[in-house]
């Protein structure tokens, strides 16, 4: 086969390859579409359709008619937020310390970070409510955004750290020889540069705010400050959930995740590469 | 002030927010773990326990069970490995196939891509407990019409109850390692693949000496807290096998601890199995970073 | 602007932008919050957890108003948690001296509750002339003391059958069988039934009970020792298995969520299951009986599902002035005319004896059924051993239904697992 051709065939099997794994990614997605457009809370069925014959929009009314769900939705959107904010601004800055400085525990801090997340996160909530209590924050959203941030921090910490490695440090010494203090070579310069990074920081970040729940549930205690994990809870139950409310209502939580993750991923894929770097 | 002095307090500075965080929420609950497995804390001594040494961690491994601590130590290594084996190969595999400049409608594949990672969790699991499901599920129904093959007892016996539920993980962690994948091929400059195409490099080696090292800084702790978070998660292996079927061999360590602590009210034993789970993450975390030397630059 | 930083030019600029705001937000936030809390009123709050579904919720908050409007003092609130959040979370607010001054649940979790020492005894703050007026199922007695005061009775199981497919529901085993042989039919001719007799949860131990008992078992002694190796529960484990292997009028595989979409498919006649989801096949427009389930014919003995009371306990945390609110909140939910009111509404049974007594309960249909599968069932146990049971009937269980192990061998094993379970949980 001579070049052209190679190049037509590797191009019409990636198609191929790729529309197979998007079929595969949107069947089980698929079924929960068509769980909330059936009516009489039915998890599965007998049959394949993916639109029911008796469709209805009725569960999608009911959530903002019959339950707070647009309340759950303001009270997650305020969370999450926060916390990506947080989690961009202290991931990026101590991934960088990480990244360039060596310093007394360097090594110790980077693996204290994993270790957090090593402990089965049920032994954890005992003493993370008894701590909460003493310090007044129960029932308060400073409490989950302090342990969301903590969740969420080790890992967009190591990530910055792994990014901004593959920067090389010429970069910064050419900045400072042009005149730049430390600062602004890390922001002018070094972070542009890693905003895939920064991208993958923001979405994981926002992720472990907008889907927790045993965190929450111990924590929040009123019902004005359900966060949306909280709200669909309450649709189920041991036997007998409200399985077209609780379709519907995943239909929705994914779209703030997707329309985040589409206006971010021009960043991902920013290809602000090294291209500057000769040599 | 001096040179040295400047740099030290912009490093304390770029640390101490995140550090004051994790410690207080971290160390504590720790302290607190590590007191409570050395107790005999359960149902009965609830509010007046007491220490017993290292009495729950000779439970852990002694005490005989149906399944034994081994048995569910082996599955969760296998789980454990055979996920992120997956996850990774799959996640790069799609990544490299979308980081190809011919391809149109990127944006598109990405987002149908990571909707396993963007839908709420319990419904997906019991979805896809529902196409196991042997007589009504989608799995076996498209296996026998359209491949002709004998449907299978997905969640009747013990091997296939964990190949599902192996299935399901895999299908929900993919789309991470993805968007891991591409942000790393971004830091990789396009003039050493036009170096080596005229080198006249296999896609091959090229894969192997360019792509895979320069990746690696940045897959390294994915795949360091992708192994740490797997071992550890309880709720596909949960949701998916309706709490341990059949017949309570479809189990995790962690699922373990869930079982002791909250349904038995086990606390001590519970604790003591979290340590025991925690050491031995450790241990992989250390030997696997000092291979892998991950603590250290690229370049 | 230097020779460097000018090639990365506009998305340089905007990233520092977005940089700043990030900290300068997180912040502010951050302080802004330190200073936040919910809002106080002057008014006692009194908060109940529970885990009932919606239906229950929709009533339990209009009976709320109407105490709050008698009451203007006081604030009430209810708040739903998963059972098992329910069962944890209470017991890590209780211990940790916080929770809610009333939570209510089945009888079960009275057991773990009283050991831990996080609710109150009952029998001093009620007197006896108001206790007399309850039914003796509605009170659930643990250790000599009283610690839970129920207004619903049920959590049973009952045979609900599709009118439509059976016209009449069996009253014995034999007849169950005829019926559910003559509705499995493979309408397609592929081969497979496309339509069942009867199908249940019958994997779940819960929902196995009903048959141990038909055959002359029980779990447990009046001292809370599991019984487990008996004459019930092999024959029950043998019956069940030939429904699916030899007379094959349940499906191959069927948990909670299947069987249930069958019956409301109308796929299935009948379906085992509780007072929880009539309402249910009721919005799915299935025209439904509710039977009690059948004698078998081979004992004599009727088929008894367990039956708990849902109730109010008091956390051991509570003030004396919420002390007293909440027991005049739990006289107001169980008074007769609330109590009948969520009869009418959601069919629970009720728990005080003039209600039992009114005509709504003897005269409607399925009131009167329930009623007779609650005359049927036996009171499931309050005592924690009760989790161990499970745990420990349910591997052995389903392997029987798996066919690697015989019934014999498995009731024997269920008892030493129960044996050995109970063994480690108390130690």
């Amino acid at each position: 086969m001579n070049a052209k051709s190679k190049k037509y065939f590797r191009i019409v099997i990636t198609y191929l390859v790729l529309v197979l794994f998007c079929l595969i990614a949107l069947y089980p997605v698929s079924q929960i579409l068509t769980v909330s457009l059936r009516p009489a809370d039915r998890l599965m069925s007998t049959s394949l359709e993916i639109i029911p014959k008796d469709a209805s929009l009725r569960n999608y009314k009911a959530l903002f008619t019959e339950r707070p769900f647009g309340l759950w939705l303001a009270n997650s959107t305020f969370v999450a937020l926060v916390v990506t904010f947080t989690g961009v601004a202290l991931a990026s800055t101590a991934g960088y310390a990480f990244s360039r400085f060596n310093f007394i525990g360097k090594k110790i801090g980077l693996l204290s970070l994993l270790v957090t997340q090593m402990f089965p996160a049920t032994m954890l909530l005992l003493p993370m409510y008894i701590m909460l209590v003493k310090l007044h924050l129960i029932n308060s959203y400073l409490g989950i955004m302090i342990m969301y941030s903590a969740t969420a921090l080790p890992f967009c910490v190591w990530q910055m750290k792994g990014y901004y490695d593959t920067i090389p440090t010429s970069l910064e010494e050419a900045g400072r020889i042009d005149g730049c203090n430390r600062f602004q070579t890390f922001y002018q310069i070094i972070l542009p540069l890693a905003s895939p990074a920064l991208v993958i920081t923001a979405l994981f970040s926002f992720m472990s705010a907008w889907t927790e729940y045993i965190v929450a549930a111990q924590i929040l205690q009123d019902t004005q400050m359900w966060t949306l994990p909280l709200g669909l809870k309450s649709f189920e139950s041991n036997m007998g959930s409200e399985w077209g409310l609780y379709g519907a209502a995943s239909m929705i939580v994914t779209i703030p995740v997707v329309v985040l993750f589409l206006s971010l991923s021009k960043w991902l894929v920013s290809g602000l590469t090294l291209g500057s770097v000769k040599g | 002030m001096s040179e040295k002095l400047k740099t030290k307090t912009f490093v304390f500075f770029l640390i101490a927010p995140a550090f004051l965080v994790l410690i207080g929420v971290v160390i504590y609950p720790f302290i607190f773990n590590i007191i409570i497995s050395l107790s005999n804390m359960s149902l009965s001594h609830i509010k007046d326990w007491h220490f017993v040494g290292l009495r729950q961690y000779v439970k852990v491994f002694t005490e005989e069970s149906k399944p034994s601590f081994y048995d569910v130590f082996l599955k969760t290594i296998i789980w454990t490995v055979v996920n992120l084996f997956f996850h990774v190969v799959i996640g790069v595999f799609l990544a490299l196939l979308l980081n190809q400049k011919e391809i149109r409608g990127k944006a598109i594949f990405r987002t149908i891509l990571v909707l396993p990672w963007a839908v709420p969790q319990l419904i997906v699991a019991l979805t896809w407990r529902g196409m196991f499901n042997y007589e009504y599920g989608s799995i076996n129904l498209m296996l026998t019409q359209w491949f002709g093959l004998p449907a299978v007892q997905w969640l009747k016996s013990p091997v296939e109850t964990f190949i599902a539920v192996i299935i399901t993980n895999v299908w929900l962690g993919f789309p991470f390692m993805m968007i891991i994948a591409l942000g790393a091929l971004q830091s990789i400059p396009h003039e050493l693949y036009e170096a080596a195409d005229m080198d006249g490099a296999s896609w091959f080696h090229k894969l192997k000496n360019i792509t895979i090292p320069l990746i690696r800084p940045v897959m390294v702790p994915a795949i360091t807290l992708g192994t740490i978070w797997t071992f550890n998660n309880l709720n596909i292996v949960w949701l998916v096998s309706n709490a341990g079927e059949p017949s309570d061999q479809t189990h995790l360590l962690v699922s373990f601890v869930y079982k002791a602590a909250f349904n038995f009210y086990r606390y001590g034993y519970g604790a003591a199995l979290s340590m025991v789970i925690f050491f031995i993450l450790l241990a992989f975390s250390l030997t696997f970073m000092r291979r892998t030397k991950a603590t250290e630059a690229a370049y | 602007m230097k020779p460097i930083t000018r090639r990365f030019g506009s998305i340089n600029r905007s990233t520092f932008h977005i940089f700043l705001f990030s900290f300068v937000i997180a912040g502010a936030v951050f302080c802004g919050l330190s200073g936040c809390s919910p809002k106080t009123t002057e008014k006692i709050r009194i908060t109940i957890w529970h885990q009932d579904r919606i239906d229950i919720r929709v009533v339990l908050e209009a009976q709320i108003k109407k105490f709050m409007a008698l009451h203007p003092e006081v604030q009430v609130e209810q708040l739903f948690k998963e059972t098992e959040s329910l069962r944890s979370g209470f017991i890590i607010a209780a211990i940790a001296g916080q929770g809610p001054e009333l939570v209510y649940g089945p009888a079960d979790q009275v057991g773990p509750f009283q050991v831990m020492d996080i609710i109150l005894p009952l029998d001093s703050l009620f007197d006896k002339s108001y206790l007399d007026q309850f039914d003796p199922k509605g009170l659930t007695y643990y250790k000599g003391h009283l610690y839970q005061i129920a207004d619903k009775l049920g959590n049973h199981l009952t045979l609900v059958y599709n009118k439509k497919l059976v016209p009449k529901p069996p009253t014995t085993e034999k007849e169950l069988i005829d019926i559910g042989k003559s509705l499995t039919r493979d309408l397609d001719g592929d081969g497979k039934p496309d339509m069942y007799g009867l199908a249940w949860n019958y994997t779940e131990p819960f929902f196995f009970i009903p048959f141990m008992t038909g055959f002359g078992g029980w779990i447990m002694d009046d001292n809370g020792n599991p019984t487990l190796n008996n004459r019930g529960t092999i024959d029950g484990l043998k019956f069940i298995k030939d429904l699916r292997d030899k007379y094959k009028i349940i499906p191959n595989e069927s948990d909670y969520e299947i069987a249930d979409i069958l019956f409301k498919d109308g796929k299935v006649g009948m379906i085992i299951n509780g007072d929880w989801s009539w309402s249910g096949y009721e919005k799915a427009g299935i025209d439904f009986g509710v039977a009690p389930l059948p004698k078998i014919t081979t004992t004599g003995l009727w088929c008894g599902t367990m039956v708990s009371p849902k109730g109010f306990s008091i956390n051991a945390n509570v003030s004396e002035e919420k002390k007293k609110w909440s027991i005049e909140l739990i006289k107001f939910l169980t008074s007769d005319e609330n109590e009948l009111e969520a009869a009418r509404i959601l069919h629970t049974m009720p728990t005080k004896k003039s209600v039992l007594a009114s005509d709504f309960v003897m005269k409607n249909d399925i009131m009167r059924n329930s009623q007779i599968a609650i005359e049927h069932g036996r009171p499931m146990p309050v005592v924690p051993e009760l989790r161990a049971i499970w745990d420990a009937m349910r591997p052995s269980y389903q392997a029987v239904l798996g066919g690697y192990k015989p019934a014999e061998q498995a009731a024997a094993d269920m008892q030493n697992d129960a044996l050995r379970k109970i063994r480690e949980m108390n130690e």
